[in-house]
């Protein structure tokens, strides 16, 4: 590849340049560069890619994938951020490249150790042999809190307690691999690996194309079919459990789901009943047999484990131990998660896989044993002590770990004292001197610190083994700090092959949502908050309306309120959207108050929060599109307004959020999956669009009302030019009411909205309820003889009045029967 | 001895509860030193789903979920109990408390009557620096564990006043322990808290006591309710030996078994899941009568 390029000589300039100033930090291995300063091999057509590419183009093209990331909503939230802030994925922009032949260990030593660790896991729950035997001490075990008693007795003996396993991994100064830590309760990051590749396929093609960087779809497939084969019958689905969006890692829960085609559930969404695990939908409860878990053990079910939980399934552990319900990775794995255990594997090896440890793990010894207790007393400052057991132990280990040899006397002495009183709770490992790889920083590239977590999924013949994985590199030199949490950056992991690689992948081209006919059960859950999406979006852009109302005639140097004006100012404050009185203010001061006033409930601000919220909570049924149209509108209106903004700047900004609300609409309707999901969110934008319409007749149209008022009663329903197609006249009462409430050619009428309303009802009943007419399908017929026997002439108050009550009723009746279940306890299902 | 032993749980909720699923410790069962002659759990209202089990340290559990509006739930345990409580070693002739730790440590077992499960912090019995201070006073090196730790329950009995209210079945063991009040609950946690901060194997018992006192002697505390108290692993050979930090002494023949585990939440009588938007109020009734003896409060 690099022999034969013409214009070798200038390429060659070019790669020097890209590494210049670049060293290995002392006595530190460096993943691109050996100890004489030389490019390892298998990093040359990287750097010459790059080189090829030039400087300028380079930093183009990684502030696409930027922009990528950013635009697909990809990120990860911040625990011990107040605000629980949503931080975009850091991506480093340069793959770690490892040499396929060194793979090919790395993979082989880690599907052995995962076959350890599968037969260790059903050990320790099932016939405990290896404590009988003396060969791992029980305390070793208990003090995990991850071992979870009532599970005991409850895992398959044949070992398949682990769906999908992960490693983290660090290499050594002199160049061999480390196994630092097992994931086994739920191992995260897969999500973002994939996410990781498809961003670095898009920003350096060509590079990815040269390497035949082998690709990752493989494996999801294999993950998927692992996971699906456990199904007990063709129609039930496997469910991916998450904590819900608070989680640290929801978005990679969301897009798993969706990649992997299961349905995403919180513990809410799932309810045991007769020991069988259901899914809580919208046509009723739906048995499930396979989770894929993403909440921790202890949080899964209040009955059994964590009594305070709230975010788990009451009844799950029952489930399992009838052998109704599989969950991968099995409850409690946590527990093989215990440093503890590493001071045991390497001796467990032989017993469990027949053979030695083809990589080591970090050299580690528990405290609780009286020998290895007094050698790491005697040497401590060779050593770093950590928890057993838990992540920190404070005070002293209130950040993790502490190298011995950095303490000061008096906490040396505490240690120490720690060490005889509770040794248990300890083990000493070797310290660990991380490998770096290089960063591009500032138009160069310097070393960083890295851990390589690397993941394999069961399958029935064995383990296969994600190839590429997750590169999380530390944002210091400082090789202590590789967290996400503090700073880090992830990166891609390229492995190279000498064959081209075809490309598979699970995934549908960006923009386009469905992935299957078949999206599967709508949970209840979803249901409700796609509803309230369509409510709050539609309502955004009802108050969008009145408040260009205001800015066009402050546009317009209109400073003092007219009776319309006065009018359009009480329904503002009737809705919340401000929360001055009419008359008492600017007209543009009050336009942008509308718009971004913090204290005000109803403002559109707040109205584009919620529903930005709504839609976060279901981001798996979203194209990234659609979701980014509600990220823009709440971005645009929480845009600071200088002070001496104009009239025509603010009917701008309005004019923009109304396009991005009619965009979301169109990709709505557009893009969006139209099974019964997409069914709900339009239910609830008609609702909403109706009773706004109902409430604006009442505001602007009422008997005497002036023509002033008439024609914004007009402009708000979209409807001058029909009229004025119709009627070649000033607005008049009855031909405006006609044309704003009856006419159902016009798609913002009230009877337009009834009539969809009837469509989506009649497709969700047909399918989905059994009772002749329930509540919801009554009050609509009900709404609909009412409005449909009224006459333009003489429409009152008092039926606009009686219209709106009956479409909040019907709100209430379709959050009953498809979402709280109300009742749903005396069913038998 | 013999007892007959009634427990009435009440829930009153202040709004209808239209489904709840609870998991019951209210089934005493045999153990060393009891036997259970007759037992019953009456559930009102009748439960849609009923089972029974046992947990994984051996309590009786019985499993039952409400599908039926309730306002009430009514919890009625009626037993019959033997209790031959086994010989007690002689405290001062015990083993060292340090031998018995590296034992526990170095143990082999991880059955359920097994020592490891009840080393580490539990869910409510964290390891606290001030509790293990307090408690290392009674462990001088080398001394016979047995004889330390009834010192240290007589400490606990001296040095914490009894009272009712002053702690909930919340209050996290530390504060109890700077509060020095509060009940058989709190007593027996800070005891476990301050045993395992020296490495040692406490669990928690929940349980009953004779109501009345046999003639001549005064009444227990915590007879008229459920009561607690701590059970130490004093070696393979001594075994689980429960001390009562409430009333400072052995438990012995007036303490009944309810259940067993690492502290108050693996042994809770009712944990469970409800669907409601109220408040409830809790009454619990205990009553325990020798059966050889007229009972003080009426037939059983």
């Amino acid at each position: 590849m690099t022999g034969r390029a013409p214009h070798e000589p200038d390429l060659a300039g070019c790669r020097q340049a890209l590494i210049d100033g670049y060293r290995p930090l002392p006595g530190v291995r460096d993943e691109m560069m050996d100890e004489g300063g030389a490019v390892r091999p298998h990093w040359l057509p990287v750097l010459d890619g790059l080189a090829a590419l030039g400087p300028a183009e380079v930093g183009r093209r990684f502030q696409n994938a930027d922009r990528y990331l950013r635009d697909s909503g990809v990120f990860y939230r911040l625990y011990d951020d107040a605000a629980g802030v949503e931080r975009p994925w850091p991506l480093s922009h340069l793959p770690l490249v490892i040499d396929p032949k060194e793979w090919q260990a790395l993979a082989s030593g880690l599907a052995q150790r995962a076959t350890l660790l599968e037969r260790l896991f059903a050990d320790i729950y099932g016939r405990g042999r290896l404590v009988a035997e003396g060969r791992l001490p029980a305390a070793a075990v208990a003090g995990s809190r991850e071992f979870l008693r009532p599970l005991v007795g409850t895992l398959p003996e044949d070992g398949t307690g682990l769906g999908i396993y992960a490693a983290d991994l660090g290499r050594g100064p002199d160049g061999r691999w480390w196994v630092l830590n097992d994931r086994t309760q739920s191992p995260s990051g897969a999500g973002y690996a994939l996410e990781n590749r498809i961003t670095m396929g898009r920003a350096l093609p060509e590079l990815f194309e040269q390497l035949h960087v082998v690709r990752l779809a493989g494996f999801f497939q294999t993950l998927r079919a692992g996971l699906t084969s456990l199904c007990r019958s063709v129609d039930s689905r496997v469910c991916l459990l998450t904590p819900g969006p608070l989680n640290e890692t929801y978005f990679e829960h969301a897009y798993l789901a969706r990649y992997l085609g299961f349905v995403l559930v919180e513990g809410a969404d799932l309810t045991v009943r007769g020991g069988d695990v259901h899914i809580r939908t919208i046509e009723g409860l739906e048995r499930t047999d396979v989770l894929l878990r993403r909440l921790d053990s202890d949080w899964a079910d209040p009955l059994e484990l964590n009594p305070a939980s709230r975010i788990g399934v009451p009844g799950l552990v029952q489930a399992v131990r009838s052998g109704n319900v599989t969950v991968a990775n099995a409850l409690g794995s946590g527990v093989l998660e215990s440093r503890a255990l590493l001071g045991f594997v390497p001796a467990l090896a032989r017993h469990l896989v027949g053979r030695e440890l083809e990589i080591p793990n970090v050299a580690t010894w528990w405290c609780g044993q009286p020998l290895e207790r007094e050698a790491v007393i005697a040497d401590l400052d060779a050593f770093v002590i950590a928890p057993a057991f838990e992540p920190t132990l404070p005070p002293l280990l209130r950040s993790g770990s502490v190298v011995a040899a950095e303490l000061d006397a008096p906490e040396r002495d505490a240690l120490i004292e720690l060490v005889r009183r509770r040794g248990v709770d300890l083990v000493a490992h070797e310290a660990v001197k991380l490998s770096t790889t290089p960063v591009w920083r500032d138009g160069r590239l310097e070393p960083r610190p890295f851990v390589l977590r690397v993941y394999l999924a069961r399958t029935r013949d064995g383990w296969a083994v994600m190839p590429g994985g997750l590169c999380r590199i530390a944002d210091h030199i400082d090789a202590r700090a590789v967290s996400m949490q503090r700073g880090g950056r992830a990166a891609d992991v390229w492995v190279p092959s000498e064959a081209p690689v075809a490309p598979v992948s699970l995934l549908p081209a960006p923009g386009h949502v469905p992935i299957r006919r078949n999206v599967g059960p709508l949970t209840s859950r979803v249901a409700d908050n796609l509803f309230w999406l369509g409510r709050y979006v539609e309502r955004a852009e009802a108050a969008l309306r009145l408040a260009r109302l205001l800015a066009a005639r402050a546009a317009e140097r209109e400073r003092r309120g007219t009776v319309t004006t006065r009018l359009i100012e009480e329904l503002l404050l009737a809705w919340e959207v401000v929360d001055t009185p009419p008359g008492t203010m600017d007209l543009i001061r009050l336009s942008v108050r509308a718009l971004n006033h913090h204290d005000a409930q109803g403002s559109i601000l707040a109205l584009a929060s919620a529903a930005r919220r709504a839609a976060s909570v279901i981001r798996d049924r979203f194209s990234p599109d659609a979701w980014r149209a509600l990220t823009e509108l709440e971005m645009a209106l929480s845009r600071t307004v200088p002070a001496d903004v104009t009239g025509a700047t603010v009917l701008a900004r309005i004019n923009q959020a109304l396009r991005i609300t009619a965009s979301f609409a169109g990709l709505a309707q557009e893009n969006m999956n139209q099974l019964a999901g997409w069914r709900f969110l339009e239910f609830g934008r008609r609702i909403e669009r109706a009773i706004n319409t109902c409430r604006f007749v009442r505001q602007f149209g009422v008997a005497g009302a002036p023509d002033e008022a008439l024609d914004v009663l007009l402009e708000l329903a979209d409807s001058q030019i029909t009229y004025r197609m119709r009627y070649v006249m000033v607005a008049a009462r009855a031909p405006v009411l006609d044309t704003v409430v009856l006419d159902s050619s016009n798609p913002r009428s009230v009877t337009f909205q009834i009539e969809r309303m009837r469509e989506h009802m009649a497709v969700l009943t047909t399918r989905l309820v059994r009772e002749p007419t329930s509540p919801p399908e009554r009050l609509l017929l009900r709404l609909d003889s009412g409005i449909a026997t009224l006459d333009a002439s003489d429409i009152d108050m008092l039926d606009m009045i009686r219209a709106e009550q009956t479409l909040m009723d019907l709100s209430d009746a379709i959050s009953d029967r498809w979402f709280t279940h109300r009742g749903e306890a005396d069913e038998t299902p | 001895m013999i007892y007959d032993v009634r427990q009435v749980t009440t829930y009153r909720y202040a709004a209808p509860v239209a489904t709840a699923s609870h998991v019951l410790r209210l089934s005493p069962v045999d153990r060393p030193g009891q036997r259970v002659l007759s037992m019953a759990l009456d559930v009102e209202p009748w439960p849609a789903e009923r089972s029974e089990a046992r947990d994984f340290f051996g309590n009786g559990l019985t499993r039952i979920a409400l599908h039926t509006r309730h306002e009430a739930l009514v919890l009625r345990t009626t037993a019959r109990i033997d209790v031959t409580p086994p010989p007690v070693p002689e405290p001062e002739v015990t083993p060292p408390w340090e031998t018995v730790r590296e034992l526990a440590w170095a143990s082999a077992d991880l059955t359920p009557t097994a020592p490891v499960h009840h080393l580490f912090p539990s869910r409510r019995v964290p390891v606290v620096a001030d509790i293990t201070a307090y408690a290392a006073e009674s462990f001088a090196r080398g001394r016979p564990i047995l004889a330390s730790a009834f010192e240290l329950a007589c400490r606990i009995k001296a040095d914490f006043a009894y009272e009712p209210g002053a702690t909930d079945v919340t209050t996290p063991v530390a504060t109890a322990f700077a509060l020095k009040r509060g009940v058989c609950q709190d007593f027996s946690e800070i005891m476990i808290a301050g045993l395992r901060g020296l490495g040692l194997a406490a669990g928690y018992v929940s349980g009953f006591l004779r109501t009345e006192p046999p003639p001549g002697q005064e009444r227990l505390e915590g007879a008229d309710a459920t009561h607690a108290w701590v059970s130490l692993w004093c070696g393979p050979r001594a075994g689980w030996i429960g001390l009562d930090p409430t009333n400072a002494m052995l438990a012995g023949l007036d303490h009944i078994v309810l259940a067993v585990g690492r502290d108050y939440a693996d042994a809770a009588p009712v944990d469970g899941v409800i669907i409601a938007t109220g408040d409830h109020a809790l009454d619990v009734a205990v009553d325990v009568v020798p059966v050889d003896a007229p009972a003080a409060s009426g037939p059983v």
